[in-house]
């Protein structure tokens, strides 16, 4: 039976529990709002303004970090799903979590910035193109990850499960992207040439280094988001703990 | 294992035919959801043909949620899932033996819903029935296997009625851009079977990638 | 040009209205605390 192994250690001092803002913290932070000040700078000045598309094509710079970082997390949270499978620590679980939900928030950025760049250069604000198709299924995927948390019961059992989710849905997304594509190349033609994020050899130097200073920068703020929701998750979980304890000895 | 597998198969469909509830009642609705599609396609109209291809999928999936909701959560209403824990076999087994049994309900509503379209909405085949027998076997197979696991995860849940769509339909893409697909070519356009063939081969390595996957996590789903 | 100021208001709205909502867990996580330490007198 899947007890509840909270029980054994809680002892605990509740001047513990605190906010605490260690060393990491301060560096994730710094070097957040550095890199994203420099960024803005990348973007905005130095970069060149492309020439058939205009400005708008600066959303770029905007959209192609923001799908780095969200399968980035959806790729933590798989490797912290296996983890837990075979160690089954509850840190683990933490990591999986929070990188799922920080994963859902920027796949939430990339799918509103798509179409809105669609609209401007391509005229429409959606079209069943591979990519785009993909992300969509992997926002309803990993939406669906966040549902299994939301269950009730103790949490070994919700961790077990949103594991196996995690790592079903994250092994899913490579056969969905290439269903996807074989199903449009086959029975549409090309339109729109190969989406958005295909600039490809054409890219000016001075826009891949404002890309990838731009993607340093979105790796620093889910670095630091991350960070910030596990100790905040851990924290819930000593408060957990304490009401548990708290608890017993009122209704002794 | 297989033996295990297939006394659970065989509790499992007695039962059913005992009762006879869940069968009828994913009959009745592919019924309904044929009804709901000639409103929605006027029959009569030429055009309407196109759909048909797809309208078979709606109804094995919409008939084969029903049919997946109640797999594992009878088994815990009725607290006999910690018996079959305990019982001398792994939890494979148990998958495979729920596996067995909703395959064979969801083939036994295809066989009675298909004909039924069909007839309802006057659509005269042009490609081979075998190829869409096997088409229709090959899709099944990989949503069932991937609902019957689904199932058993949802089914630690409250909702689990309402949490199974969500977990399954985004999962099974795949399977149903394949298979709509090729059912499509198959039915209307046999001179493009090749494409069909492909789309055919797309689903089965689906199929034989997430039934093995199901079988080595399905330990940690079903564990006490 | 009214595109791209679109899409950097949705960005942001997007990350800030995250960042609020880890801000507002915070807040009522501090509550639960003070309630505890309330109650353990």
């Amino acid at each position: 039976m899947s007890m509840n192994l909270e029980r054994e250690k809680v002892t605990l001092p509740l001047e513990e529990v605190q906010i605490k803002t260690s060393m990491i913290t301060k560096v994730l932070y710094v070097g957040m709002v550095v890199s994203m000040l420099a960024a803005f700078y990348f973007i905005f000045m130095y970069a060149e303004v492309e020439k058939t598309m205009g400005v708008v094509q600066k959303i770029f710079y905007m959209h192609v970090p923001s799908a780095w970082v969200a399968f980035l997390a959806f790729f933590v949270t798989f490797v912290f799903s296996i983890l837990f499978l075979i160690k089954r620590k509850r840190i683990y679980d933490t990591y999986a979590y929070v990188s799922a939900e920080i994963g859902v928030v920027f796949t939430a950025i990339v799918l509103t910035t798509g179409p809105i760049w669609a609209k401007s250069s391509w005229n429409t604000w959606w079209a069943w193109e591979p990519r785009l198709t993909t992300t969509l299924i992997l926002f309803f995927l990993f939406m669906a990850y966040l549902m299994v948390r939301q269950m009730d019961g103790v949490w070994d059992k919700k961790a077990r499960l949103a594991a196996v989710f995690g790592i079903i849905g994250f092994a899913d997304v490579p056969i969905v992207f290439f269903a996807i594509r074989w199903w449009q190349s086959k029975f549409h033609p090309i339109v729109f040439g190969d989406g958005p994020s295909q600039e490809g050899g054409g890219i000016a130097p001075t826009m891949l280094v404002a890309l990838l200073v731009t993607i340093a920068a979105f790796t620093f703020l889910y670095a630091y988001i991350l960070h910030k929701g596990v100790s905040f998750e851990n924290m819930k979980i000593k408060v957990g703990h304490y009401k548990e304890k708290l608890r017993e000895r009122l209704e002794n | 294992m297989l033996k295990a597998a297939l006394t659970i198969a065989k509790k499992d469909i007695y039962s059913e035919l005992r009762t006879k509830q869940v069968l009828g009642t994913m009959i009745i609705f592919a019924g309904l959801v044929i009804l709901v599609l000639s409103f929605a396609f006027d029959p009569a109209n030429n055009t309407t043909k196109a759909v048909i291809p797809g309208a078979v999928w709606i109804i094995i999936v919409f008939s084969g949620i029903l049919g997946l909701n109640r797999s594992l959560v009878s088994e815990q209403r009725n607290d006999t899932m910690h018996g079959l824990l305990v019982a001398p076999m792994d939890a494979s087994s148990i998958y495979l033996g729920k596996f067995i049994a909703n395959f064979s309900m969801i083939i036994i509503v295809e066989i009675v819903a298909i004909p039924f379209l069909f007839l309802l909405f006057d659509f005269k085949m042009t490609g081979s029935i075998l190829y869409f027998i096997l088409v229709l076997f090959v899709g099944s197979f990989g949503f069932i296997a991937i609902g019957t696991f689904l199932s058993a995860l949802a089914s630690n849940s409250k909702s689990s009625e309402m949490l199974l769509p969500l977990l399954l339909f985004p999962m099974t893409t795949p399977i149903l851009i394949g298979v709509t697909q090729a059912t499509k070519i198959i039915l209307t356009n046999m001179e493009k079977l090749p494409n069909a063939i492909a789309w055919m081969q797309l689903v089965v390595a689906y199929d034989v990638i997430f039934f093995v996957l199901c079988f080595i996590l399905i330990e940690y789903v079903l564990e006490v | 040009m009214g595109f791209m100021y679109g899409a950097y208001s949705v960005v942001w709205l997007i990350i800030f209205g995250y960042m609020l909502l880890i801000g507002k867990r915070h807040n009522s996580l501090k509550k639960d605390i003070e309630f505890l330490k309330q109650l353990d007198k």
